[in-house]
């Protein structure tokens, strides 16, 4: 049977849509769980968090078994996986073992990694930018309209909202083992099935370009997972009086407001990041190579400083939230939010527009190292938000202590103009590679 | 100096990818500006009514 590659990226944006929107499920009905079982606040924090434990494992492990055993098995075992105890959720009457139910379904998170890899599989280097940004991007949209619409959808009833997401998922996992294709030709199936083996990932996990792209990770899918959960509290406590003089007065209304600001972030994080990958592949199709100490003529060199820029952008914006958060001004913090979060965009997409390219015989690996250790993030930057003395000054330390060091290890790993994967922690042949 | 991978022209499918992806940056904007006008004028805002 014969496909196109465009059939396999809807496949594999239609079942990351659809992982995603499983994966935020719960959340979106913590306050009717809460409810039902008479949650403190507490419980909902440990709820909350329950949907990334698993990602920073999870996403490595996936990775490497996209490689091994080929995207659409794998990602098919994801949907069924989790659809299956989806649907036992369902019919779930004990709050311990829900709780264990749904930490198992946040597992389809992890199957953002093998999309990369399927899409990295079918698609050719000058256009990888655009193909990795429209899976990726239009995928991450699955948290935002789980958000909007399955409460609208189902109210409080969240009984047949972990049914129906669970029986979908089994017919896309039907679909996707049906219509799916590892790889274009059997050479790039073959290629990523001899690179899976564990020597082959701890090459990949010890160089230092794969290191500094999954810190540039960490700056920009992590720090967009963080804002997610930072934001609506900030906008709470930062500028309270501005709420209550918009009308905001009651809890509920607060919430509301709050959340407004942190999804336009997030919104806008998610529907630009194809339209990083297309800039990303615009650098290389014009060969725009600005930035000093980057390597300028490796074949992907001018992807390496659409990144490169993308970090400073972020840096910069971070100092930028800091400097209106200061002012006391709510309008600039909301027009820096909004510029911030389509900067966070440009490193999400930048990043994956290059992980295939640097690492062709092992883009499953590579895209779960660096997709998942990067999730950590997440959990980090709240904590130093929330650590600073006052509440607009945790940007600027983020920025200054962790962002500028890992800019600048970014533009020390990227200044090889010849393979720069050959650089890393041990020598090839330590990691049992041929020189 | 130019790097070796440039200049390769672009199939069917990428001006519709490219397409597409104006349109989901339109919905974003799009989305954006109706929040904050709700939420600036006191009217609700993107997760609910106030």
């Amino acid at each position: 049977m014969r496909s196109h590659k465009v059939e396999q990226l809807v496949i594999a944006t239609v079942g990351f849509f659809w992982c995603f929107l499983m994966w935020f499920s719960t959340a979106a009905f913590s306050p009717s769980i809460a409810a039902d079982y008479h949650l403190g606040i507490k419980d909902l924090g440990l709820l909350a968090s329950s949907a990334i434990w698993m990602a920073p494992v999870g996403r490595i492990v996936a990775g490497w078994a996209s490689d091994r055993f080929g995207a659409p098995r794998t990602f098919a075992a994801i949907l069924a996986g989790c659809g299956l105890v989806s649907i036992a959720s369902a019919y779930t009457t004990s709050y311990e073992l829900l709780f264990a139910e749904r930490v198992i379904v946040a597992i389809a998170g992890v199957s953002f990694v093998v999309g990369i890899q399927h899409v990295a599989q079918w698609f050719d280097s000058h256009e990888i930018g655009t193909a990795e940004g429209l899976y990726a991007g239009t995928g991450n949209v699955g948290a935002g309209v789980g958000a909007l619409l399955l409460p609208r959808m189902f109210g409080t009833n969240y009984h047949d909202a972990f049914l129906w997401l669970g029986v979908i998922a089994l017919v896309i996992a039907a679909w996707y083992l049906i219509r799916g294709r590892a790889a274009k030709t059997n050479e790039r199936r073959i290629a990523a099935r001899r690179g899976s083996d564990m020597r082959g990932a701890v090459f990949v996990w010890t160089r230092y370009i794969a290191i500094a792209l999954m810190l540039a990770y960490a700056m920009s899918f992590g720090l967009e997972i963080a804002m997610n959960a930072w934001l609506p509290g900030y906008f709470t406590r930062g500028f309270h009086d501005d709420l209550l003089a918009l009308g905001f007065s009651s809890v509920a209304g607060l919430q509301i407001a709050a959340g407004t600001f942190a999804a336009v972030e997030s919104f806008n994080a998610s529907l630009f990041r194809p339209f990083a990958g297309f800039m990303s592949d615009l650098f290389q199709h014009k060969g725009w190579t600005p930035l000093p100490f980057i390597a300028k003529e490796l074949p992907y060199a001018p992807r390496l400083h659409w990144l490169g820029i993308a970090l400073i952008l972020i840096t910069l914006s971070m100092i930028g939230l800091t400097v209106a958060g200061l002012s006391g001004s709510l309008p600039w913090s909301i027009a820096v939010l909004v510029v911030f979060g389509i900067f966070l965009s440009f490193g999400t997409g930048g990043t994956f527009a290059l992980v295939p390219l640097l690492f062709p015989d092992r883009p499953g690996i590579a895209a779960g190292f660096i997709g998942g250790i990067s999730t950590a993030g997440g959990i980090v930057y709240p904590l130093i938000f929330a650590g600073s003395a006052n509440i607009h000054m945790g940007y600027l330390y983020v920025a200054l202590y962790m962002f500028v060091p890992i800019v600048l290890f970014y533009f020390w790993a990227a200044r090889h103009e010849r393979h720069p994967e050959e650089h890393g922690l041990f020598d090839r042949g330590l990691v049992g590679q041929q020189a | 100096m130019k790097p070796a991978e440039t200049r390769v022209a672009h199939e069917p499918w990428y001006k519709y990818g490219v397409a597409f992806l104006m349109l989901e940056m339109a919905i974003a904007v799009a989305v954006s500006a109706y929040s904050l006008y709700m939420t600036f004028n006191g009217l609700g805002g993107f997760p609910g009514k106030h």
